[in-house]
């Protein structure tokens, strides 16, 4: 297994998409940074227009506690986007590229290869969301937000690793559909679909039970006066995060490889 | 590194068939390859050679028969047997954000191969040198083929499954591999190998198997090639007329082309001398008299009865 994730870390490093998520992920924190400014002070927020205007509308207040949910928000919502990319870029690359066959006949069996290929985006990703939290701390000590104290600061990073940890388990689907569509399209494709099912479904407020949406649900995207994340929520995305996962090596294991 | 020595065949493929849909791309098939042959599998393209490649490496999986490298069934399971294969399919692929040398590193990795100096050996062998640190990229068709032999060498595997593996490589190139895979087989190692160049196989292999149709049609040995490919008594004199008439009467068949007459049989390609004796007697001494050799290519086109040349 080790060997396996070393070559997985090399492929990542040598690639240019390890900068590119974390460009998105700090421009994320950039922006609820900026939101927190604006927020803080309601004269600023109407001097800066449309730019005020949707600050206001995001719901959040210009407090440690306020900033940190914005920061879960834009992971449950990005994360789906980012995570997914870097998943299906993981297992789709292979296909892309035509390498698949080079790992197929090796004393290395297939499935620690495809699990090499989960810890390595699983960390990368949790990475990002640790990234976040880091740099939404610089942030919101720069803007001096109110509110803080260390019990919110643990909730805080909690509610953003849950949430990272439960989009990661979500985007397991795509990686499945990128190994068995072999390649990018499609699964961008189904991602997009899944993002886009996540906000109706969600809007129509069945979010808590609809495994896609659970995460923003629990970042607090859809307001309080939508039902909370129960059980069933929580074991939704667990189902789908292992459904994912085993049919993903089932696939690699099994499924004939003529590319 | 290497599984425990077995005796037996190194390949042994038993009435194996794959199909996809209503396509049946390798249709009942069986051969086997002993320790130290160079068997080559020949046929056109779209004959079932990359499928029935497939199916020795175990990607995918035959509808019926059964398979066995070094004694071991090839199935879901099979793990330790690849420490002793290597294996090019196809074309070759790498990395490309990588250089060969970190493609090769990847390659060690993956095959457990404990001592690093082997990717430095590999490069060295293969005469990737000037292109270690050079990213995949940007290499040319004959080098990417050189990464992909590499990678199939590495870890000095017993048995070399090799698609096409000439594809893409400069003349010197082709003389240079063919050396190599020769020299590997003195010292033990089994090569199987595809290709659709008969006289590149002819080279090389010292067993062929014919495959068309997703069927092997013939296996034949080197020296059994070179006495099945077709000979003729081609003729040229001032007066093919007479001369085609003397020959028949002295119990030849004789047939005309563009370029003069053709004998075929098998005592006038043995004996030209008799041939040339019949014309001076007849008054109609041969102006050119040679023994032809089929083209290879021609040979092959006739086995497989794309048409009879």
């Amino acid at each position: 297994m080790r060997e396996a994730i070393i070559t997985e870390v090399l492929k990542a490093r040598r690639s240019r998409l390890p900068w590119l998520s974390v460009a998105a992920f700090g421009v994320a924190t950039a922006v609820g940074a900026l939101f927190m400014f604006i927020l803080a002070d309601p004269d600023r927020a109407r001097s800066l227009g449309l730019l005020g205007a949707k600050a206001q509308l995001s719901g959040a207040t210009a407090d440690w506690p306020g900033y940190l949910s914005f920061l879960a928000q834009t992971t449950a919502v990005g994360g789906i986007g980012v995570f997914g990319v870097i998943v299906i870029w993981t297992f789709g690359r292979e296909f892309s590229d035509h390498t698949a066959k080079d790992l197929l006949a090796l004393p290395t069996p297939r499935t620690t290869i495809v699990a090499a290929k989960f810890a390595v985006t699983g960390v990368w990703c949790l990475l990002l969301a640790l990234q976040t939290y880091v740099l939404g701390l610089a942030a919101g000590a720069a803007l001096q937000l109110p509110g803080w104290d260390g019990a919110t600061a643990l909730r805080g990073l909690a509610r953003l690793l849950t949430v990272a940890i439960m989009t990661w388990l979500l985007v397991s689907v795509l990686a499945l559909a990128a190994s068995a569509w072999q390649g990018y399209l499609a699964a961008v494709g189904l991602m997009f679909l899944i993002v886009f099912l996540a906000q109706i479904v969600a809007t129509l407020g069945y979010g808590h039970i609809f495994p896609w949406s659970v995460p923003g649900v629990l970042s607090g995207l859809s307001g309080g006066d939508r039902p909370a994340v129960g059980v069933l929520g929580y074991a939704l995305v667990a189902i789908v995060g292992a459904a994912g996962t085993v049919a993903t090596v089932l696939w690699w294991r099994n499924a004939d490889q003529n590319r | 590194m290497q599984a425990s020595v077995r005796s037996g065949p190194v390949i042994d493929v038993v009435d194996v068939s794959k199909s996809y849909g209503d396509v049946l791309a390798v249709d009942r098939v069986s051969l086997r390859v002993e320790a130290g042959e160079i068997y080559a599998l020949l046929g056109l393209n779209g004959a079932g050679k990359t499928t029935l490649i497939r199916v020795l490496l175990g990607m995918v999986r035959p509808n019926g028969g059964r398979v066995a490298l070094f004694g071991a069934a090839i199935n879901r399971r099979t793990h330790e047997v690849w420490s002793d294969v290597g294996y090019l399919v196809e074309t070759p692929a790498a990395y490309p954000e990588l250089t060969v040398l970190e493609n090769l590193e990847v390659v060690r990795r993956l095959r457990r191969i404990a001592d690093r100096s082997v990717v430095d050996d590999t490069i060295e062998r293969l005469g990737l040198g000037p292109y270690a640190h050079r990213r995949t990229r940007t290499l040319s068709l004959g080098n990417a083929q050189r990464l992909g032999l590499a990678k199939a060498l590495l870890h000095r595997p017993r048995l070399l499954i090799l698609d096409e593996p000439a594809n893409g490589l400069d003349p010197a190139g082709v003389v240079e591999i063919r050396d190599m895979l020769r020299s590997l087989a003195d010292e033990g190692t089994t090569v199987f190998l595809s290709s659709h160049v008969l006289a590149e196989v002819a080279r090389l292999a010292s067993r062929i198997g014919i495959i068309h149709c997703g069927q092997l049609r013939e296996e034949l040995t080197a020296a059994a090639l070179a006495e099945r490919v077709r000979r003729r008594l081609s003729i040229a004199t001032r007066d093919d007329t007479t001369a085609a008439t003397v020959l028949t009467v002295a119990g030849y068949t004789v047939r005309a082309d563009d370029s003069g007459l053709i004998v075929d049989d098998r005592s006038a390609v043995e004996s030209p001398d008799d041939v040339a004796v019949a014309l001076v007697r007849a008054g109609i001494p041969p102006m050119r008299l040679t023994v032809d050799g089929e083209d290879l290519e021609s040979y092959f086109l006739r086995a497989v009865g794309v048409h009879d040349a």
